[in-house]
C-alpha cells in the first residue's frame, strides 16, 4: 500500500479540515482572538489528524502486507482465507466476511465437480468392466468356431480391446486419489507379458523380437507398466518397424528400460511434443494411420504419477528409442 | 476325465466355455442355480473350480473361502476388474490363479493343465513316453533304447507340441503361436533351423521317419 494513494483515500477528509480551519481562522481574525490561540488551534488539529491518518495507514499497511506476503508463498492461493488473521478494523473485517463467503461458495462449487469426475470415473470403469464380458465371450466364439472370417473378426477384438483399456487408464490418470499399488515386479514378465499380447501381429508382420539382459525387478504396479509398455510397443509396429530389441540397464540410482525400434522415427523438430495430448505428427497423419495423440500423452501422465521417468529419443527413418527409468526407490524396499 | 465345474453367470460365456474345455479333453459342468452354490459345488465335487468373481447372489470371493475351507481344490478366478489389488485378495481367499477378461484362451488352458498336474500327482509328466522314444522335460533330453541327445529349450517345446498332436496336422502358425505364448519369440527363419535341428536330432536316433513335412499344412509327427 503507497502513502501516495492512501493520502489520496482520504483527499476529502483532507480538503474539509483544510476549509474548516480557513473558516475558523478568518473568524478568530475577526473576532481578534490573540495570536497564541490562532496558532495553537490550528496546529493541535493539523496535529491530531496527521497522526491518527498516520496510525490508519501503518496499521492496515501492516495488515496488507503480511497478508500478501502469505499469499505469495502459498503454492494454493485459495487457501488464503483459511490462513489470514482476522483484522482489527471494520472494512478488513468486512472484506474477510466477503472472502469467507466466496470461498465457501467456491468449495461447493469444486466438490461438486469433483464429485462429478469421480462419477464420471467410476461409470467409466464399471462400463469398462461390463463390456469385458463380452469382449471375453467373443473371443471364446471365435476360438471354438476358427475360420478365416473369425480370425479378422479376432483381430478387431484386439482393436477394441486396447481401446478399452486405453480408455480405462485415461479415466485412472485423472484422479487424485491412489489408484495402484506398488509391489517388485520382474521386468522380463513385464515385457513377455507385452509381447505375448501382440503377438499376432507381430508374428503375421515378421517382426524380429529381441529382448535380453532382463532378469532385474524393479518396485512398481506392473499393470500400470505393462500398458504404458504396450503403447510404446504398439507404436513401434505402427511405425513400421522390423526390428525390436528390448533390454534394461542398471545404473547407480535407477533401472533404465530401453525399447528400440527401426521404424520411420519421428521428425526432429516433432520429437518435443510427442507427449502433448493430441499430437499426431507428420507421421502419424500419413497412410491411414489414425494417430489419436492419446497414447504417448497417456504414458506421460502415467509415468508421472507412478515416479517412472520416461524419454523418446529418435531419428527419422533410422528409429526411435524409448526410455523407461524406473528410480532405485529403496524405501519401498523396507517394507 | 477330469471335471472342471465352471461357475459363471454369463450364459453365453458359460456355454462358449463348456465347448472350449470339452474340445480340450476335459469334462466340463456348469452350475446353473446361484442359490446354494456351495453345496452344489461339493456335490458335484469337481477337480478343478473355474470361478467368476461377480455372481448374482453370493460374491465370488465368499464362495472361493467357503470352499477353501473344506477343500483343496485348484481354484482359478475369472474377473473383469484387473488391478493389483483385488488379485492380491482373490489369492488371499485361497485362489490358486486369477485371470482377467478378457482372458488369453491359451494361457487359461496352461493355467488349468498345470494346476491339474500339480494336484494330481499320479498324472506326472517329467517325461513323455512315447512307443519309440521318450522325453524327458525336466532335463531336456530325447532318448531311445540307450541313447540319449539333448535338446535345446526351442526344440524340447516344438517336440512336446508336435507329440501332443501327434497324427496330426500342425501349422507353422500353431507353433509359433504356442512359442511366442511361452515366451521365446522367435521368427520364421528361426523357427525353419529349429525344426531342421530337430529332424537332424531325430535321425541320430533313427526316426528321422517320424516328422514328416507337410507342404503348405505344415508338420506331422506319425
Amino acid at each position: 500500500m503507497k502513502f501516495s494513494s492512501f493520502l489520496k483515500d482520504k483527499i476529502i477528509q483532507i480538503f474539509f479540515i483544510i476549509f474548516a480551519l480557513a473558516t475558523i481562522e478568518i473568524f478568530l481574525l475577526a473576532y481578534h482572538v490573540g495570536n497564541f490561540i490562532r496558532i495553537y488551534i490550528p496546529l493541535i488539529i493539523i496535529g491530531l489528524y496527521t497522526i491518527s491518518i498516520l496510525i490508519e495507514y501503518f496499521t492496515k499497511r501492516k495488515y496488507y502486507k503480511n497478508t500478501y506476503k502469505i499469499l505469495n508463498d502459498l503454492e494454493e492461493k485459495y487457501l488464503i482465507t483459511e490462513i489470514i488473521k482476522e483484522p482489527n478494523f471494520t472494512e478488513g473485517k468486512i472484506l474477510k466476511e466477503i472472502l469467507d463467503e466466496i470461498d465457501k461458495s467456491m468449495h461447493e462449487n469444486v466438490n461438486k465437480y469433483k464429485y462429478l469426475t469421480k462419477d464420471y470415473k467410476e461409470y467409466i470403469e464399471m462400463w469398462i468392466h461390463e463390456i469385458k464380458t463380452p469382449i471375453a465371450t467373443s473371443k471364446m466364439i471365435i476360438e471354438n468356431n476358427k475360420n478365416e472370417i473369425t480370425k479378422s473378426i479376432d483381430e478387431e477384438l484386439e482393436k477394441i480391446e486396447n481401446y478399452v483399456e486405453q480408455a480405462l487408464f485415461y479415466a485412472r490418470s485423472n484422479t487424485v486419489e491412489k489408484d495402484y499399488y506398488i509391489k517388485k515386479s520382474k521386468l522380463l514378465d513385464i515385457v513377455n507379458e507385452v509381447i505375448r499380447k501382440n503377438k499376432t501381429v507381430l508374428i503375421s508382420k515378421k517382426i524380429v523380437v529381441n529382448t535380453h539382459d532382463l532378469e532385474i525387478s524393479v518396485n512398481t504396479d506392473s499393470k500400470w507398466v505393462v500398458f504404458i509398455l504396450n503403447q510404446i510397443v504398439q507404436n513401434s509396429i505402427k511405425y513400421e518397424t522390423s526390428n525390436i530389441e528390448i533390454y534394461s540397464k542398471q545404473g547407480k540410482e535407477n533401472i533404465c528400460l530401453y525399447i528400440k525400434d527401426n521404424g520411420i522415427g519421428i521428425k526432429a523438430n516433432e520429437i518435443s511434443r510427442t507427449f502433448d495430448k493430441g499430437f499426431t505428427g507428420t507421421n502419424g497423419r500419413k497412410k491411414n494411420r489414425k494417430s489419436t495423440g492419446i497414447g504417448l500423452y497417456l504414458c506421460k501422465k502415467l509415468c508421472n504419477k507412478l515416479g517412472i521417468g520416461i524419454e523418446i529419443n529418435s531419428k527419422e527413418n533410422e528409429g526411435t528409442e524409448a526410455i523407461l527409468i524406473f528410480p532405485n526407490s529403496s524405501y519401498i524396499d523396507m517394507k | 476325465m477330469q471335471k472342471i465345474l465352471i461357475v459363471e453367470d454369463d450364459e453365453k460365456l458359460k456355454n462358449e466355455l463348456k465347448i472350449f474345455l470339452l474340445h480340450n479333453g476335459y469334462e466340463a459342468q456348469t452350475l446353473n442355480k446361484f442359490d446354494n452354490m456351495v453345496e452344489e459345488i461339493f456335490h458335484i465335487n469337481p477337480d478343478l473350480l473355474l470361478l467368476d468373481i461377480n455372481l448374482p447372489e453370493a460374491d465370488g470371493e465368499y464362495i472361493c473361502r467357503e470352499v477353501r475351507k473344506q477343500s483343496n481344490v485348484p481354484i482359478i478366478i475369472i474377473t473383469s476388474r484387473d488391478n493389483e489389488i483385488d488379485e492380491l485378495v482373490c489369492i488371499n481367499y485361497g485362489a490358486d490363479h486369477y485371470v482377467t477378461k478378457p482372458f488369453n484362451i491359451q494361457i487359461l488352458l496352461a493355467k488349468i493343465a498345470s494346476l491339474l498336474k500339480r494336484s494330481n500327482t499320479k498324472n506326472s509328466q517329467d517325461k513323455m513316453y512315447e512307443k519309440e522314444f521318450t522325453i524327458n522335460l525336466s532335463n531336456s533330453t530325447l532318448s531311445k533304447d540307450n541313447k540319449t541327445i539333448e535338446l535345446t529349450k526351442n526344440e524340447l517345446k516344438i517336440l512336446k507340441y508336435l507329440t501332443e498332436r501327434r497324427g496330426k496336422i500342425v501349422s507353422r502358425d500353431e507353433i509359433m503361436d504356442f512359442l511366442w505364448e511361452s515366451n521365446s519369440f522367435i521368427d520364421d527363419n528361426t523357427l525353419t533351423v529349429n525344426i531342421t535341428r530337430l529332424r537332424n536330432k531325430l535321425e541320430e536316433l533313427n526316426l528321422k521317419e517320424l516328422l514328416e513335412t507337410k507342404r503348405g499344412q505344415g508338420y506331422i509327427l506319425k
